[in-house]
């Protein structure tokens, strides 16, 4: 039996933290998924976690109002190494523009850009459980 | 003086045909004159010229050797060389690599010179004009890249957000789940099509035949206010009127139900949920050569920082529950289009205030 993993959603959408939230769990490989409706409130919080994070899995919506995805990761860029290596960041988005996916690509933070609607098989797939 | 478009700047070293010019053109042309090239060089670099009238002969450089030295660092002028007919020679060969425009034969005669002048200046004329269109196209493709990109975006992701419910549903036994499934894909769906809407609406702004009727600002607002009241996210907000029309206003209706539909909506949309009572007030004061719309809500407010973005394409302000980011663009391009302006005036936690201001379009 694996671990259960911790989840983080970062979405502005509520439709999409409520479906991502609820298929996550539904799918067994977590029992702990938090929501953010912000990726600033999100950084925040990270930050106050510091070292008391667990592992933690992100997935990350690119288009957001205020701190878009790549803008969050940026700022993640600037956290200490000791809690980087907590997180492994998924970028979730609907998007099919070449740039966003070169840029998600191309960004050592960011593991796979997983397309919307998340499919659990290719999840568990890329997590390689 | 600069009310004359036909800037000149005429260089030659002897003084009475700079005089004799000034005193023939002065009254059609903003005429600039002097006997130095250096000091002409000078005068180049503090305005506009349109045209650069220079002698051939002069001491120092002859006119062709000016221009070839001017050429690169202001190309926009158009260069017209004065010549005596020994010179014609020099004159052809700078014609024929392109340092001049035109030469004119001294002594020169009122007629020509003045054709000389329109020909050139028609030529600037067009190429500005030409700089300007290519502006504006530059500007106008960088747009439709934005548009296309945030308008793939608004497009596939609540149809991703359907798809991803139905995922759900489908894992889901318990029939009682699937209607709140259900329930979430008819938000979703609503919210594709009010941006489908949205986006028909500003194409209809951007690129339709302006109608110009009369408007009755009363009938207008009952209309908007028909299609908003059911809206579920209404919720107890109380919405009230005064509109005062003194005289025919003519404008465009459709801009018009755009500019109200999106700000009442918005009104509706940013409510403050933990006020107890909160209102959107619309006043119109209109007579039959302007109307001042105002529209004020006790709603959750527009940050400070925001509220020189909120007008942009696609900008969102951080709101949790904002739409696309371009119900207020479309306002502001309704508007422009109107001739009118916009104003905001905002305090987060407190409401927000905009303001309308918009010429009657005389037929």
């Amino acid at each position: 039996m694996e671990p259960l993993l911790n989840f983080f959603l970062i979405d502005d959408s509520a439709f999409d933290l409520f479906i991502y939230e609820k298929l996550l769990i539904k799918s067994g490989i977590t029992n702990s998924v938090k929501t953010f409706n912000s990726a600033r409130d999100a950084l925040k919080h990270l930050i106050a976690q510091a070292e008391s994070l667990p592992d933690t899995i992100i997935l990350l919506d690119l288009q957001m109002p205020d701190m878009n995805g790549f803008e969050f990761i940026d700022e993640f860029d600037q956290l200490p190494e000791t809690l980087r290596q907590k997180i492994r960041i998924f970028m979730l988005s609907s998007t099919i523009d070449t740039r966003d996916i070169e840029k998600a690509k191309a960004s050592q933070h960011i593991i796979d850009l997983l397309p919307k609607p998340l499919e659990i098989p290719f999840l568990k797939k890329k997590l390689a459980i | 003086m600069s009310e004359k478009a036909i800037t000149i700047l005429y260089i030659d070293d002897e003084e009475h045909n700079l005089h004799s010019f000034k005193a023939s053109f002065r009254k059609q042309y903003d005429i600039t004159i002097t006997s130095s090239v250096v000091e002409a060089e000078q005068m180049l670099d503090e305005k506009d010229f349109c045209i650069i009238l220079a002698d051939q002969r002069m001491p120092g450089l002859t006119g062709v050797q000016f221009f070839e030295k001017i050429r690169t660092k202001f190309p926009k002028p158009i260069r017209i060389l004065i010549t005596g007919h020994t010179d014609i020679g020099a004159a052809i060969d700078a014609i024929n690599k392109g340092e001049v425009f035109r030469f004119i034969d001294k002594p020169w005669d009122y007629k020509y010179v003045e054709n000389a002048i329109s020909n050139a200046y028609d030529i600037y004329k067009t190429r500005e004009d030409l700089k300007q269109r290519n502006i504006e196209l530059q500007k106008a493709n960088e747009e439709l890249d934005k548009f296309v990109y945030s308008a793939s975006h608004d497009l596939r992701a609540p149809l991703m957000s359907v798809l991803g419910i139905v995922n759900l549903a489908l894992l889901e036994e318990d029939v009682k789940s699937q209607n709140e499934y259900l329930e979430l894909i008819r938000q979703s769906v609503k919210k594709l099509d009010t941006f489908i809407i949205n986006i028909i609406d500003y194409y209809k702004n951007a690129r339709g035949v302006p109608v110009v009727t009369d408007i009755s600002f009363e009938e207008l607002v009952t209309e908007v206010q028909a299609t908003i009241q059911y809206l579920p996210e209404y919720g107890n907000l109380k919405m009230t009127t005064d509109i005062q029309q003194d005289g025919i206003f003519h404008s465009d209706v459709m801009k018009l139900r755009i500019i109200f539909n999106n700000l009442i909506n918005n009104a509706i949309k940013f409510q403050d949920k933990n006020k107890p009572n909160p209102f959107v007030h619309l006043t119109v004061k209109s007579t039959d050569s302007d109307a001042q719309i105002i529209v004020e809500d006790n709603g959750t407010g527009i940050k400070e920082s925001d509220q020189d973005k909120i007008f942009k394409m696609f900008y969102r302000a951080g709101a949790t529950n904002s739409g696309s980011g371009i119900g207020l663009y479309i306002v502001h391009e309704a508007i422009a289009k109107l001739g009118g302006e916009i104003s905001v005036t905002s305090k987060i936690g407190q409401g927000s205030i905009f303001e309308i201001n918009i010429p009657s379009i005389n037929k």
